[in-house]
């Protein structure tokens, strides 16, 4: 679903960001990327949506390579991928249903669609009685719900989180990680960024370490700081 | 591109509204600008269906008055067949009813105008071609001064003066309509940009989810485009019914000199269709540029 084959990416002026990372992800998996602030975690996963260009190699997603798309492609392979992220990025003042349908109306989906799929996707992510608030009438858990609501509203075939619980209190978390495993369960692929040790170990999942840009692991079903399996 | 949707449709009157200060402002300098615009044009038919009446060669009409009797048009048609060829070239009589037809060709847009004047009350006139160009000053106080006669024109000297007064008019209206319009294009830049900043939140959403530029980029174009419209619009309103007016800054009318310049609404309605493409043209041109410029993809 997700390959990365000899990438490397640097951005101006600085030290490498990613460095040679080969890594495949296959379709269905849930896979943690960890790694201290700075390793490169969110320009791996900028990369996937070509948000940022890689310097070398090939990213392949849901079969394209994504350098050779022309730019007026990559909306199409945006519309495959789900993001969500530590600060949430919702509209402050649009309602959680528009929020949601917002995600669709602005990929032409049609009315008909939007009213049968949003409210089957709130009550998804438990906000089915909360559609009308506004997102600053919801605590921050509730609020990642509306986001991941959104990230997924399309039935993408990857969803990338980049923090998603930094914000949050442990409970919070936990049900936003029960929530993103279930999505996991429907098929989607899943790839989170974190540097919460709690959340790596209590999932067993995948885990990839990152360091200066290098993978300097690739454990299945690992805990965050192992060096051993 | 896409049929512009309600989605769309809704982005673009929101963003319209949002902005009313700068809207207006731009609206506003775009219709002045455009007015400016408008008139040099209107002018310019105006002056052009002025020395439509002095076509083969005729540089001197003798108006004769609508009353004046068959004796003295006859007498003045001996008199000019007398100065043939010394003075005068040639001659063509045109009588009432010929000048009766021109004048409803010319005003065949101003019923009113059309259904006050008739046959009757339109004067004959005398053609003339003068046998040298020097002369004709002469002839004309000559002329001026016998019976039955109404007015007598010789526009070649009536039509330089109103190249000339019509050529600086244009060179300042298009001064004037080039400056504008560079404010009016900034103006339009800048309201695009701050309906981009107001919205760049909902536009950072569009790219995570995959909407396409063209996407993102209509509803600010339409808002730049309307802008241009509505500015045109407005420039065109102000033409077209100060038309008259307008066309009497360049001079009167040299084929009935009790009119002034005139410029049939026709005309005035090609102008105005005209002023309202090189609204729209701007405005798209300008909201183009500003999308382009700060709505990276
Ligand atoms: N837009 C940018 N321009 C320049 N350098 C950047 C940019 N984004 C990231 N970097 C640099 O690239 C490296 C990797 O950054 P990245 O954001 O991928 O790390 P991260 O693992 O997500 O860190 P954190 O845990 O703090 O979010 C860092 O050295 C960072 O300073
Ligand atoms: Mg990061």
């Amino acid at each position: 679903m997700i390959r990365f084959d000899r990438v490397s990416k640097t951005y101006k002026g600085t030290v490498a960001a990613l460095r040679d990372v080969t890594v495949d992800i296959r379709r269905g998996e849930f896979v943690f990327i960890v790694g201290p602030s700075g390793s490169g975690k969110t320009t791996f996963l900028r990369l996937i949506t070509k948000e940022e260009r890689a310097d070398e190699g090939e990213i392949w997603v849901a079969g394209k390579e994504v350098g050779e798309l022309p730019p007026w492609k990559v909306p199409y392979l945006r519309r495959n991928i789900g993001c969500v992220f530590q600060d949430y990025r919702l509209l402050p003042d649009r309602s959680v249903y528009d929020n949601v349908a917002f995600a669709l109306e602005v990929i032409g989906r049609s009315r008909h669609f939007v009213r049968s799929q949003v409210p089957q996707i709130l009550e998804l992510v438990g906000l089915g009685g909360k559609m009308d608030r506004k997102p600053n009438e919801l605590s921050g858990g509730e609020q990642q719900r509306v986001a991941v609501a959104r990230a997924f509203v399309n039935r993408p075939l990857i969803l990338l989180a980049d923090e998603p619980t930094g914000n949050l209190d442990p409970a919070t978390t936990a049900g936003i990680m029960r929530l993103l495993e279930r999505i996991n369960q429907y098929g989607t692929t899943v790839v989170m960024a974190t540097h919460q040790h709690d959340v790596v170990d209590a999932m067993r999942k995948r885990v990839i370490e990152l360091d200066h840009g290098t993978v300097v692991r690739d454990q299945a079903r690992g805990i965050y700081g192992m060096v051993d399996a | 591109m896409a049929i512009p949707s309600p989605y769309v449709l809704r982005e673009t009157g929101s963003n319209l509204v949002r902005n009313i200060v700068m809207t207006v402002a731009a609206v506003v300098t775009m219709a002045v600008s455009l007015t400016a615009l408008g008139g040099v044009l209107i002018m310019r038919q105006a002056v052009n269906q002025a020395t439509v009446q002095y076509q083969h060669g005729v540089e001197m009409i003798i108006f004769m008055q609508a009353t004046a009797s068959q004796q003295e048009i006859s007498g003045m048609h001996q008199e000019l067949v007398s100065m043939v060829p010394s003075q005068i070239n040639r001659c063509f009589y045109v009588d009432k009813a010929q000048a009766w037809s021109e004048f409803k060709q010319i005003f065949s847009g101003e019923p009113d105008m059309v259904k006050v004047m008739d046959v009757q009350k339109m004067p004959p006139s005398f053609r003339c071609v003068p046998a040298r160009a020097q002369s004709v000053s002469v002839l004309a106080a000559k002329f001026q001064q016998q019976a039955g006669v109404l007015d007598v024109k010789y526009p070649g000297q009536a039509i330089k003066e109103e190249l000339a007064r019509f050529a600086t008019l244009r060179n300042v209206a298009l001064v004037v309509a080039g400056g504008v319009m560079l404010g009016a294009i900034a103006l339009v830049v800048n309201t695009i940009q701050l309906a981009i900043f107001a919205r760049r939140r909902e536009v950072a959403v569009m790219k995570l989810v995959g909407a396409t530029n063209w996407f993102i980029r209509v509803p600010f174009m339409l808002e730049g485009l309307t802008e241009g419209l509505v500015g045109a619009v407005i420039a065109f309103a102000v033409t077209y019914f100060a038309r008259n007016t307008l066309a009497s800054f360049t001079g009167s009318n040299p084929f009935i000199p009790s009119l002034p310049l005139y410029v049939s609404p026709h005309a005035a309605l090609l102008t105005g269709v005209f002023v309202v493409v090189v609204g729209a043209l701007v405005g798209a041109l300008g909201s183009g540029f500003a999308v382009r410029r700060f709505l990276s993809v």
